[in-house]
């Protein structure tokens, strides 16, 4: 692996040559927004589009999502100036405008200094509840899980993740990693006693035989039995008490 | 409504087996069916082993997939911008009005699918309606209501 140098915030710094602009900046205290991009998942990042930062490169300048910019030698990345905060502010005000209810949309509004978006909300027939349609949820399913169980759809402005026919997910396994991954908490998921709901199906929950607290879904423990061959016994004990 | 699950797995055997399959194959579906059937789905995907999830939200994509039955006939109205300057919006209105339908719905006897098209390239015989393959020029509120009823 090529390190490289390069500066970001006028500051040098070393990383592997095609890392992207975001780790980099995160390994090294900066701070640059971002809710789509998850380094655990290969197909993430530019879609929320609150990374975006100045690229100076051969005596040019872009805007580009830092999430997925890679680094090359003599790239300078300048992510603090007047032209970032104003775009940015902007892409704060569409996403506002589209999950009105979101608290980390509204937040990073309040930080920007908007009270209320310019642009029409949306709701009615429109209402995403605080999905901000990034698609982290559905590439977790596909590539961490496994299984598939949703698909972002439709398009513009009614793009959003969920099952076929919106009717309950004959594939899903219920382990609720689409929610734990959703940067904005859109996904319903309720744990109410031994059964978990979510995309509108029941799961049993698995009890731990010693502190009979429900961990995990019999059909997630199906599933990784299914998949990775591991015994059965292995799950009767909760993390906790293994 | 039934679906004829042999020509369902007739269209699909028809095809390599690769993702590039499925496109025409959704299409042949619409085709065949006037609508991508649910069962159609789940047996494309059983026999490509690729996840039902990924071919709905093909077919929920694009817009020449309907996931509902269509009419017998495709009521296409112009909102190409001489369609809509010469009242394109007053024919659309007496369509809905008389079908009891919006666009992008089908009457409830499945004679009729309404839809909003933007330029079918005859802006000279704006405002037109396209039914089925015949195009009415010069369509207004009244004569496009008779010339529906040419269509059973
Ligand atoms: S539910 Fe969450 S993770 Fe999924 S697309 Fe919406 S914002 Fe992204
Ligand atoms: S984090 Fe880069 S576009 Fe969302």
């Amino acid at each position: 692996m090529e390190k490289i140098k390069f500066v970001i915030d006028g500051k040098e710094v070393e990383a592997i040559r095609d890392q992207c602009v975001l780790d980099v900046a995160r390994q090294n205290g900066i701070y640059i927004p971002g809710l789509c991009y998850n380094p655990e998942v290969k197909f993430s990042g530019g879609s929320c589009r609150l990374c975006l930062v100045e690229a100076h490169q051969a005596g040019r300048m872009s805007l580009v999502t830092a999430c997925n910019y890679p680094i090359r030698e003599g790239l300078e990345i300048k992510t603090d100036t007047s032209l970032v905060k104003r775009i940015r502010k902007g892409i704060i005000e569409l996403l506002l405008a589209r999950v009105p209810d979101s608290d980390v949309i509204k937040e990073l509004a309040a930080e920007a200094g908007i009270d209320e978006p310019r642009f029409v909300k949306d709701e009615g027939e429109n209402y995403h509840s605080k999905c901000i349609a990034c698609g982290l949820c559905i590439q977790v399913c596909e590539e961490v899980v496994g299984v598939s169980a949703i698909a972002m759809l439709n398009r513009g402005p009614d793009k959003t993740p969920g099952t076929p026919y919106k009717k309950p997910s004959e594939v899903c396994i219920g382990c609720g990693a689409c929610a734990y991954a959703c940067p904005t908490d859109a996904i319903p998921m309720e744990d109410n006693g031994d059964t978990r709901k979510i995309w509108g199906r029941e799961f049993k929950m698995h009890l731990c035989s010693v502190c009979g607290k429900p961990y995990i879904p019999e059909a997630q423990i199906d599933w990784i039995v299914k998949t990775t061959g591991k015994d059965r016994v292995f799950f009767d004990k909760c993390p906790d008490c293994r | 409504m039934a679906i004829d699950i042999q020509k369902v797995d007739e269209i699909v055997f028809g095809y390599e087996q690769s993702k590039e399959s499925l496109l025409p194959i959704l299409q042949d579906f619409q085709r065949e069916f006037s609508y991508v059937p649910e069962e159609g789905i789940k047996r494309l995907s059983d026999i490509f082993g690729v996840p039902e999830s990924r071919i709905y939200a093909m077919a929920t994509f694009y817009k020449a997939f309907s996931l509902v039955p269509k009419g017998r006939h495709t009521i296409k109205v112009c909102m190409g911008t001489a369609c809509h300057l010469k009242g394109a919006p007053f024919v659309v209105e007496a369509i809905e009005r008389e079908l009891k339908i919006k666009p992008g719905q089908t009457t409830e006897d499945r004679r009729f699918s309404l839809e909003t098209v933007n330029c079918v390239g005859t802006c000279a015989l704006a405002p037109v309606v396209v039914i089925d393959e015949d195009y009415y020029g010069g369509s207004t509120s009244e004569n496009i209501i008779k010339n529906l009823k040419r269509y059973t």
